[in-house]
């Protein structure tokens, strides 16, 4: 089952493992430039707050009613990673409108592997964007959906799903055992045409600037994982009109700006697993063009401004994260 | 069960021994009290500390703060206010489900719905 607490998904398999616990939430962040330098990753700055989407049955559009799940608000080209944490291991699946974030592939059920379509958690503790190189994603950034700079929209054509979509397999509980002796010591085996307005929709998420992150390949047997259970949920993106129509109240967070974070002098973030190995890019996710080279080509400024960023502190973070170490920033 | 004094030692000594950043001296000062008053309290020599203190501390050990502030026999905050809005419903609710196992109370807790993608 999943769980909303706070602004935290849970998610607990009982029937699997008493210890199959996920966390996971959408962490505000800078939108780092697209001007295809490779960035470090930028710090979380805090929580999306999360709201169920049945608690607004009345305002929200009828395919959220449809879809289930939860909403969060993002203004345009806002950023956001989504960061995992728990001890037991997971496979878990995410798509922006329904294209899988690791291999470009149209949602599929279940796990596979040639091309590997999913990421280790707690192994892999976060996911920031599109896995478009070996060892390079691209930024998740915010864009409404119908004007074709979705990933979804330039994969399909169509606008038609929107959001953010998650499935999380857990482990065997044999192949947990088999693996893990001492509680709390498990590090992981790795973790156009436009066919509708889109405005109903809200937001879809679009590639945006290049950032050095590796999506570790899975080095468990795929008979490792259970396929038999799962939870899954579909987080929709409200735009910060769309949220004061649906909510009556303001969006509660306002997007970063590069120059607040420099400002509050919040270091930037390298993560190493020398012991896992990067899953190639996707040649689909690969070939598609970021916010700023597609505003470009349509002769617009989706983007209100993209300055090259200095960044003048890296704090190298290693897997097997201390509790001590988080990728956290403050105002 | 321990007492929350050595339960919290225990914690914390569990994870000293992988990382020296969980000595006394540092703990203390992460949650900002003084070392000399956490290390009483670890002793159960003086009451458990504040609900803010109490929580910074689950924050820092990983350990959950619900548990750690029943231990000290506080219900955090924002449990008081849910009670407070509706006490006899919610005591009676409590009582009610007080002897139901782990798996009857998670059937209560709201799930997130899923649709039809």
């Amino acid at each position: 089952m999943i769980e909303l607490t706070g602004s935290q998904l849970v998610i607990r398999l009982p029937e699997v493992h008493e210890a199959a616990r996920l966390t996971i939430d959408f962490q505000r962040t800078l939108r780092i430039p697209d001007d295809d330098r490779e960035y470090p990753l930028p710090a979380g700055l805090g929580q999306f707050p999360l709201r169920h989407v049945d608690d607004f049955a009345r305002t929200v559009p009828a395919p959220w009613i449809e879809h289930g799940g939860v909403m969060l608000a993002m203004y345009q080209a806002e950023a956001l990673w989504v960061r995992f944490d728990g001890q037991y291991p997971f496979a878990v699946k995410i798509a922006t409108g329904k294209i899988n974030a690791v291999t470009g592939e149209g949602w599929r059920d279940g796990l596979n592997r040639d091309p590997q379509d999913y990421l280790t958690a707690p192994a892999q503790p976060w996911l920031d964007g599109y896995c478009v190189e070996k060892g390079v994603i691209r930024q998740f950034v915010a864009m409404p959906l119908g004007r074709g700079y979705s990933a979804e929209e330039q994969i399909t054509g169509r606008a038609d799903v929107g959001g953010l979509q998650i499935v999380a397999y857990p482990m065997k509980r044999e192949a947990f055992a088999s693996r893990h002796t001492r509680p709390g010591m498990w590090l992981g085996t790795a973790v156009f045409s436009k066919s509708s307005t889109g405005e109903s929709l809200g937001m879809g998420l679009a590639p945006g600037g290049r950032m050095r992150q590796e999506i570790f390949r899975d080095h468990s047997d795929l008979s490792d994982w259970d396929q038999r259970h799962r939870a899954r949920c579909f987080v929709h993106i409200a735009n910060s009109v769309q949220w004061r129509g649906i909510t009556g109240e303001a969006p509660p967070t306002q997007p970063v700006t590069a120059e607040a974070y420099r400002r509050a002098r919040i270091p930037w973030f390298d993560y190493y697993a020398a012991d896992l190995k990067a899953l190639e890019g996707s040649g689909i996710l690969g070939r598609l063009r970021s916010v700023v080279q597609l505003g470009k080509d349509k002769r617009e400024t989706p983007i209100p401004e993209n300055d090259s960023v200095a960044i003048d502190r890296v704090v190298q973070l290693r897997r097997g994260l201390e509790r001590s170490e988080v990728r956290e920033g403050a105002f | 069960m321990a007492t929350f004094g050595p339960y919290i030692r225990d914690r914390r000594e569990r994870l000293r021994r992988e990382d020296p950043r969980f000595s006394v001296r540092q703990v203390a000062d992460r949650i900002g009290v003084e070392p000399s008053f956490l290390s009483k309290v670890e002793r159960d020599e003086v009451p458990p500390p504040s609900e803010e203190k109490i929580v910074a501390l689950a924050r820092d050990l990983g350990e959950d703060a619900d548990v750690l502030l029943a231990m000290a026999g506080k219900v955090s905050s924002d449990l008081q206010r849910v009670i407070r809005k509706r006490p006899e419903l919610f005591a009676a609710l409590i009582r009610e489900m007080k002897n139901l196992p782990d798996q009857a109370v998670l059937r209560l807790v709201r799930e997130v719905r899923d649709g039809n993608w």
